[in-house]
């Protein structure tokens, strides 16, 4: 590998590169859909490109696959710049949104279709399509239409149309948008499986935070064309950093605080005490939160020394099975949720006082 | 499947009033699709059933418009009209085809432009190719008339450049016709073929030039065969109707070279021949059929329904 003398191994990099992406603009008229984006995905990773409608995710891969062209910045894949490159040009394939199979071509032929344009031979093509079909489960389905298949059966279908190809990286946008949530949580699994079996990047779009979790082994949450938070599931979970993400991934309880040090106070004047990983930081107002599962409830005189504790009313019990919602009024007025297992029956009813409690490391700060 | 049979319908004795309010509901099921084909049904044997048997009893006729005409299984009716117009028939048949051929070469691109280029200005683009039937038929053919006179300058500017000879002229050759069909059936053929392309999906093209096309291949692989329909029933829509014209060729062709549907129009009208120009009628008739249903067969859409 010629890589001794690019950026890379000056930057320090050992794993090899996927997809680089690096000060990536663009614009539809004046709607900036991606705005500055820095990317680097490595190889073998199921990356997930995650956030609301229209933060510009499907534009990011759009330019990633080379249907857009950048308004700014560069594209490279495996250290090659392919910044300007026709589709056909680039080592990726791609899984539309729609799926954008050819109605007029059976299961076969459009699985076959990548091949047949690379002219490889029609003996060496039949082979590779049933063991294509193989892979996603669709031995015998070969004769039919798109227009003859269930959702998932043609989800499968454009996934074997382009791993056939045996792409470098293989770009889904929103694959499972259009499924059932059975079906949903089916694929997601034949997915991951998929993925670990051919061993190639996926970047994987979605707007739907538990199929992004459950999948991804890297993540990058996108918001307004930027990317707001980058890391593994639980890293991103656990450690949000931006309120728009922690609200974005699961629930949380968020409080204005008045930090000094390692400490946060709140409006009635309780002491929060921040995790140690957290500790640098400016003080002064400072937005604090903590996941609802992470919370427990007690009376006020029992709660345990060394835990952060806010004393609250309880507003409302909602028991879900597994667990028990409470919502929790604070003095100042402010709602808390508090997700508890069902592991006795101890129970606290609406109008009672109670401690929420949680561990320090649990706390999270957001800007 | 077939342990399905097992369980028999004897295990369900019938309600004898239950089995009667179920058969009549059935039954009116059955009986609505008849309904609804029976205003179409009645307006199609009134108007298209009843005068073709009339017109195939008179192509069997025989006599004179002065001693009139009686029915004589005169078979000979066609063979006679065929050995004196039979230069009339292939002539039409090569007419419409080059003007059907013509109107695809135009109305294709045409139609790919408005529906893949046109952008905002697609409806205004659709409204000026249907523009020119604002203007009577007739009109539009004469206009053609004044386009194409020697003293024009198309005829000018092809002389002066050597395509037609120093003294040759445009008006009044099969040629003229033949650009006054593709002209008057441009906007059947262009429609159709627009539907069509305007139906497909562009992420379809996008998934072709993922798997590997350049452009030029996405519209072979996909584009092309998507629009087929459109095709089919742009060169159907202007095949059929261009074989029985007969305007164009009368203000614009040869009048040695006439089309069967000049024929036709002066045996009825003019001549007052009526079993010669039923005969003719029915000819034609056939000879269409024998070309659409192979073609329609050949290029046909059914792969594109299921
Ligand atoms: N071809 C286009 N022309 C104009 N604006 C566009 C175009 N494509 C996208 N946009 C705009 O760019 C922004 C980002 O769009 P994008 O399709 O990338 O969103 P997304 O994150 O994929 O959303 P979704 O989850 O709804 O698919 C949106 O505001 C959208 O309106
Ligand atoms: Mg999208």
């Amino acid at each position: 590998m010629p890589d001794a003398t690019t950026g890379e191994e000056a930057r320090g990099s050992h794993e090899p590169l996927a997809v680089e992406l690096s000060g990536v603009t663009k614009r539809f008229g004046d709607v900036v859909a991606v705005d500055d984006i820095t990317l680097e995905i490595g190889e073998n990773r199921f990356y997930a490109l995650l956030g609301p409608s229209g933060c510009g995710k499907t534009t990011t891969l759009r330019m990633i696959g080379g249907f857009e062209d950048p308004d700014a910045g560069s594209i490279r894949l495996h250290g090659e710049d392919v910044t300007g490159l026709k589709p056909y040009q680039r080592p990726v394939n791609t899984v539309f949104q729609s799926y954008a199979l050819f109605p007029h071509l059976n299961v076969f032929e459009n699985v076959a279709f990548g091949l047949r344009r690379k002219k490889v031979p029609s003996a060496e093509v039949t082979e590779r399509v049933g063991e294509m079909l193989d892979l996603v489960q669709l031995v015998g389905m070969d004769k039919r239409k798109p227009g003859q298949l269930s959702g998932g059966q043609r989800q499968r279908v454009a996934l074997a149309r382009a791993l056939i190809n045996h792409p470098r990286v293989l770009l889904l946008d929103e694959p499972l948008g259009a499924l059932d949530l059975k079906l949903r949580k089916e694929m997601q699994i034949e997915l991951k499986r998929i993925q670990n079996e051919v061993g190639i990047t996926f970047v994987h779009v979605t707007h739907d935070q538990e199929e992004a979790m459950t999948m991804a082994d890297t993540i990058a949450v996108m918001n307004e064309g930027r990317i707001e938070r980058l890391g593994g599931p639980t890293e991103i979970y656990e450690d949000p950093r931006s309120a728009f993400v922690a609200g974005f991934l699961g629930a949380s309880n968020l409080m204005q605080g008045d930090r000094k040090g390692n400490a946060a106070t709140l409006q009635d004047g309780t002491t929060i005490a921040l995790p140690e990983a957290g500790a640098a930081g400016v003080d002064g107002d400072i937005q604090l939160g903590v996941r609802p599962e992470k919370m427990s409830l007690q009376a006020p005189e029992a709660a345990p020394p060394g835990a952060n504790s806010i004393l609250a009313t309880v507003v409302d019990v909602s028991f879900i099975g597994v667990s028990t919602h409470y919502l929790l009024r604070t003095s100042w007025g402010a709602d808390l949720v508090v997700v508890v297992q069902n592991l006795d029956d101890e129970r606290h009813a609406a109008g009672s006082s109670v401690a929420a409690t949680w561990l320090p490391q649990h706390t999270f700060v957001v800007s | 499947m077939t342990t399905d049979t097992a369980t028999p319908p004897a295990a369900t004795p019938p309600g004898a009033g239950q089995t009667a309010g179920a058969a009549s509901s059935k039954s009116k099921r059955k009986r609505v699709p008849y309904l609804l084909l029976l205003p179409g049904g009645i307006w199609l044997i009134m108007f298209y059933v009843i005068p073709m048997i009339q017109l195939a009893g008179v192509s069997l006729q025989e006599g004179s418009f002065q001693t009139g005409y009686r029915f004589t299984w005169a078979w000979g009716n066609y063979s006679a009209a065929f050995t004196a117009f039979g230069g009339h028939f292939i002539r039409s048949i090569l007419y419409a085809g080059t003007a059907t051929l013509l109107a695809l070469l135009i109305g294709y691109p045409l139609a790919y432009a408005i529906a893949f280029r046109g952008g905002r200005y697609r409806n205004l683009l659709l409204i000026l190719v249907l523009m020119p039937f604002l203007t009577p038929f007739l009109l539009r053919t004469l206009a053609w008339k004044v386009i194409l006179a020697d003293s024009g300058w198309v005829v000018g500017v092809l002389q002066s450049i050597g395509i037609i000879a120093e003294n040759g002229r445009l008006l009044a050759t099969g040629w003229a016709g033949v650009a006054g069909i593709t002209y008057n059936f441009l906007a059947f053929m262009t429609l159709p073929i627009y539907v069509s392309l305007e139906k497909i999906d562009p992420s379809l093209i996008e998934a072709a030039q993922d798997l590997y096309s350049n452009s030029r291949t996405a519209f072979r692989k996909v584009t092309l065969p998507l629009s087929r329909p459109g095709i089919v029933a742009g060169t159907l829509l202007t095949l059929i109707p261009a074989s029985g014209d007969f305007v164009n060729a009368q203000l614009l062709g040869n009048p040695q070279q006439l089309m069967i549907g000049n024929v036709i129009d002066s045996r009825f009208l003019r001549i007052v021949d009526y079993p010669t120009a039923a005969a003719l009628s029915f000819t034609l008739m056939v000879a269409i059929l024998l070309i659409v249903i192979p073609y329609v067969r050949a290029v046909g859409t059914e792969d594109l329904v299921a």
